[in-house]
């Protein structure tokens, strides 16, 4: 096939045929900040809608230390050997000051990475517009239509991306520690809150009675909480990623989790929510976005900020009136 | 006695001489962050603990012997070994005739980490960095002629150190010599290796169990061998200071103490036979003060288990000359620095040395660079007459204050150690991997912006490629060591090689010692490589995880502008492409030297590049498959074990494979001037030898990616 690199179709013909090159291409030009790029991959992304939707859209989480890549290449290797293929997304921190950052997930992933029917993807999260949870999504969309069956997507630290990603995957799956101090870990009541399991990771060696009993102490926890569906409690598992051990018993809840909510319809309706909510936070954000970009904003927003701060206007006066300037 | 002016009055005509400065305005911060004044007195030796002792006895600070060089000279170990063993061999003996005393092993890679030479992932490593060794055969080639009663020899392993001792002490039995008889060293020091250098093969919990057997046998069967060489020298190369390269050092030898003593053996049992390896760099007095306070500390630390014999407390040790204080640029350099260094050496008492040859910034040594690192030890030797006198600094004001200064600051460091729970603990905290990446960062950054200077590097630069001879390992070396090791293996009997195999596997499961039942699968002609697997499928191969750090490049460097410049770079290619320039800085082959591959990382991310690190002793295929899979503009290849003109053009064959033959390839390390068109023949679009700034560096592979 000749090369075009403008021209969707190489991209969508590319992909579909499970060319590694220029799937990785695509993801590039769906991370891409230049207009042009961007433009593109959004046709690209149109084309190969109809192609996705087929995977087991797993979300995974945790504080920095908790084990996360060395239990996704425990499950990734599992799964492989169980005949699937697997696609990991995994957004690694920019610095604020440089711009540029390290990303090191493979070297904690060595297995995995070296095995085709894996395909491993480490990007980081600043200097593009959208967020990296846009992002996340178009490629997660064009790895299943890669025939990716399994696309795991594994967030760093514990904040805001956490929550936007619960709202792109089928299943979210925390990662905590035994014996850390605050049971809670830093961990925000809300990512509990949405995660569909726990896994307590590293029951390893001395670590395996702790385990279990933090494993108690969780499920007390979670059965405090309200569910979020009719048909799920969600269970806490003890594993060791290092050990291999359980691993198969937390794909087993995934699987549980897909099949309760396959037939209950809650999972089709999950997904549909997610799409609408998915438009809605774009249109908040391109809206934001527009509005910061717009000329009779621009020049009058540091005269009112100081007239709030100042205490001369009221905030709700304030925001009227340069709402009001974008009817102009 | 005459009335000689007082400090005051010094102050006085110094701040004179100094137009009006204060006296302070000379006082300098040196790397460990140790203040060194302008001039000491007797006023800072008031209340100091370590001086007014005597060489001979506890704390040894002037040195473990009473009469030291004057009574015998430290021995002259020079580290070599290349290719097949037969060369090694060869090699061996025409040093030992020119005047070398003792002998010290180099292994290459594949041994190293316990792969036999026809294994897959070792096809740029076999007898390129050191001596290929399969079978007790090739050791039996290796020490050929060479007494094993009469020669000490010290052997560089700690991966593979079960197969290799066992070779060791078979050779010898197969020589004649039983196992009482020998003397020497075996490095046997794990712990480092997960700090630096990575030759380790099994997790740290296996690994130290290794170590103690290997220390419970030497104790029981080998009274005379050094059965740990707890070593420094690494870490220092990694860009450890003194103070770290001390602190860790010992706080490793604790731990093997410990785990000694968990064995119920008694601390005199094998406590006199630790030896210590330090390395010595160009701070002169420092690396003096450095292996003084060694020897303190020490004592000071073996004294707390109540020893009976004098010899457990006493620090015994090798040192070598730094190959990273080496420049590829006006090598002749090298010599000097060398000379000074190995002055540094023996000034701090040291019991054997090996002095570097100038051109190993460029590659093996040769003949000729061999005999003048040799002769530089024999000159200061022989002609210098330095050795007539014990601890010949012993009683300066400068070098008793800084010998305090490191006592004090290691003992920081190492109660910090302790708090973790000891080294092991630490090491798995990654604590002390941190502190010796941050010094080696700082470091990198002093020099890019010429704060210390580094002759020919960053100051009085020649315009003059390198020339001169250099050593090649051929290629063809693992056809032959293949060749070998099928032979071998046909001719053994391999029930007999199956049944020591399993006998091993069975105690690593249940218990026994390790060493013991290596020893019979040796003499039935298993390899190194069968036996490391034997132990493999109950112990695992380890793989390290690796953290990372940022802004330390940028903050320890001062010229903002030229920071400001390549940040501009990258933030203007940002802008044209829609995402910032992306590198992948890869690890191939079984070399696991990475001091250069993360200080590149992390400086590359404080200019704005976005930065993928490969894991280690990747093959060119796993390096491809991660370029194209992170789709980055450029990767950046680490080399420094000779295995760049097999291993790259295997990548470009790879990319090309993967389709991503647009990615611009580099390579830094250490690769000789005339290998330099091989690669550009291959593709390769730049090549930084040591001593390239990492701005430069980072500039010029924006030019790369700007046409």
């Amino acid at each position: 096939m000749k090369m075009n690199l403008d021209d969707p179709q190489y991209y969508v013909q590319g992909v579909l045929a499970k060319d590694r090159r220029i799937l990785s291409k695509t993801i590039t030009l769906i991370e891409s900040s230049q207009p042009s790029h961007i433009e593109l991959a959004l046709d690209i992304v149109d084309r190969l809608l109809p192609y996705s939707g087929n995977a087991v859209r797993l979300g995974i989480t945790g504080i920095p230390g908790v084990g996360k890549s060395t239990f996704i290449q425990s499950l990734g290797l599992y799964l492989i050997k169980k005949e699937h293929s697997v696609a990991v997304l995994a957004v690694d921190p920019s610095s604020a000051r440089s711009g540029g950052s390290i990303m090191a997930d493979k070297t904690r992933m060595e297995k995995l990475s070296s095995l085709k029917k894996a395909f491993i993807r480490p990007s980081p999260s600043g200097g593009t517009l959208g967020g990296v949870t846009r992002k996340t999504r178009e490629t997660m969309i064009i790895c299943e239509a890669a025939g990716f069956d399994v696309i795991i997507i594994e967030t760093v630290g514990v904040g805001q991306s956490e929550i936007s990603v619960a709202y792109i995957v089928d299943f979210f799956l925390l990662l905590m520690l035994a014996g850390i101090g605050d049971e809670m870990q830093g961990i925000k009541r809300g990512i509990i809150e949405l995660a569909d399991a726990i896994a307590i990771n590293k029951a390893d060696g001395e670590n395996v009675q702790k385990s279990e009993k933090a494993q108690v102490v969780y499920e007390r926890l979670l059965n405090l909480l309200s569910p979020s569906y009719a048909h799920w409690i969600p269970p806490v598992h003890v594993c060791s990623a290092l050990e291999m051990k359980n691993i198969d018993k937390v794909w087993e809840t995934v699987l549980q989790h897909r099949a309760k909510l396959n037939s209950s319809g809650e999972l089709e309706e999950k997904r549909k929510k997610q799409a609408l909510a998915w438009m809605w936070s774009l249109l908040e954000e391109g809206l934001k976005e527009r509005f910061n970009r717009n000329t009779n904003v621009q020049g009058i927003i540091p005269e009112i900020a100081d007239q709030v701060t100042a205490g001369t206007i009221t905030p709700t006066a304030a925001a009227y009136k340069l709402l009001r300037l974008l009817d102009k | 006695m005459a009335d000689y002016p007082d400090k005051k009055k010094w102050e006085e005509l110094a701040t004179k001489e100094l137009r009006g400065e204060p006296v302070e305005s000379l006082d300098w911060m040196t790397a460990e962050g140790i203040k060194v004044k302008p001039l000491y007195t007797a006023e800072d030796l008031e209340g100091l603990d370590s001086i007014n002792t005597l060489p001979g006895y506890s704390p040894f600070v002037r040195g473990p012997r009473a009469t030291m060089y004057a009574g015998r000279p430290w021995t002259i170990r020079q580290y070599a070994g290349f290719s097949t063993a037969k060369e090694s061999n060869a090699f061996y003996r025409s040093c030992l005739a020119a005047g070398q005393k003792g002998l010290s092993v180099a292994f290459d890679l594949a041994t190293h980490r316990g792969y036999d030479s026809d294994h897959p992932r070792v096809i740029g490593d076999v007898g390129k960095a050191g001596v290929a060794v399969d079978t007790v055969e090739d050791m039996k080639i290796l020490f050929d002629e060479i007494p094993l009663d009469q020669m000490s020899v010290s052997m560089t392993m700690n991966g593979a150190v079960l197969p290799i001792l066992a070779g060791y002490i078979v050779t010898a039995e197969e020589q004649g010599v039983s196992r009482d008889k020998l003397t020497g060293t075996i490095q046997n020091d794990i712990l480092k290796e997960y700090l630096t250098r990575n030759t380790y093969i099994y997790p740290p919990e296996p690994s130290m169990r290794i170590v103690a057997d290997i220390i419970e046998y030497c104790a029981k069967y080998i009274p005379k061998y050094n059965s740990v060489s707890i070593s420094g020298y690494h870490m220092m190369e990694a860009g450890a200071n003194s103070v770290q390269q001390v602190a860790f050092t010992l706080a490793d030898g604790l731990e093997y103490v410990k785990a000694a003593l968990d064995r119920r053996l008694d601390i005199d049992d094998f406590a006199p036979r630790l030896s210590f390896f330090f390395g010595i760099g160009m701070n002169f007095f420092m690396e003096i003060a450095m292996l003084r306070a060694a020897r303190y500390l020490w004592a000071d630390e073996i004294s707390k288990f109540g020893p009976k014999n004098p010899r457990s407390m006493m620090l015994r040790t090798h040192c070598q000359t730094s190959g990273w204080s080496l420049t590829q640029q006006d090598p002749y350099n090298n010599i000097i620095r060398t000379t000074l260094e190995c002055l540094s050496a023996v000034l701090g008492g040291t019991q054997s040395l090996h002095t570097n040859s100038f051109n190993e910034a460029l590659a093996l040594p040769t003949e000729f660079s061999s005999r003048i690192a040799r002769n530089t030890q024999i000159i200061v030797q022989e002609e210098s007459q330095i050795c007539r006198v014990v601890d010949p600094l012993g009683g300066s004001y400068y070098v008793e204050a800084l010998t305090s200064a490191v006592v004090r600051e290691a003992k920081k460091i190492m109660e910090e150690v302790e708090e973790l729970g000891g080294m092991a603990k630490a090491i798995e905290s990654g604590m002390p991997k941190r502190c010796i990446e941050e010094s080696a960062t700082r470091r990198q950054a002093r020099i890019d912006q010429g704060e210390e200077t580094i002759v020919g590097v960053n100051k009085y630069l020649i315009d003059e490629e390198p020339s001169g001879e250099i050593l090649k390992v051929s290629d063809e070396i693992r056809k032959e060591q293949i060749a070998r090791l099928k032979k071998i293996k046909k001719s053994r009997d391999s029930d007999a090689v199956h049944k020591a195999l399993d006998t091993i596997t069975n105690c690593a499961k249940s218990g026994g010692n390790l060493l013991e039942v290596c020893i019979p699968a040796v003499k039935a002609r298993a390899t190194v490589g069968e036996i490391t697997q034997s132990l493999e499928k109950v112990f695992g191969r380890y793989t390290a995880t690796t953290q990372s750090i940022s802004g330390v490049y940028v903050s320890a460097f001062k010229d903002r502008e030229k920071i400001d410049s390549i940040r501009k770079r990258t933030d203007e290619f940002m802008k044209r492409e829609g995402r910032r320039p992306r590198i992948l800085v890869a690890k191939m082959g079984q070399d696991g030297h990475d001091r250069g591959s993360r200080v590149v990382a992390t400086a590359f991310a404080d200019f704005g590049f976005d930065v993928d690190i490969s894991p280690m002793f990747q093959t060119p295929g796993d390096v491809a498959k991660m370029a194209v899979e992170n789709d980055v503009h450029v990767v950046g290849v680490s080399t420094l074990a000779a295995g760049h003109k097999t291993l790259v053009p295997q990548l470009m064959y790879a990319l090309k494979e993967e389709g991503g033959a647009d990615i611009t390839v580099i390579i830094g390390g250490i690769v000789p001037h005339g290998d330099f068109d091989f690669l550009y023949s291959k593709g390769v679009k730049a090549v930084f030898v040591p001593g390239t700034s990492m701005i430069d560096s980072a500039n010029l592979v924006m030019d790369a990616l700007d046409k």
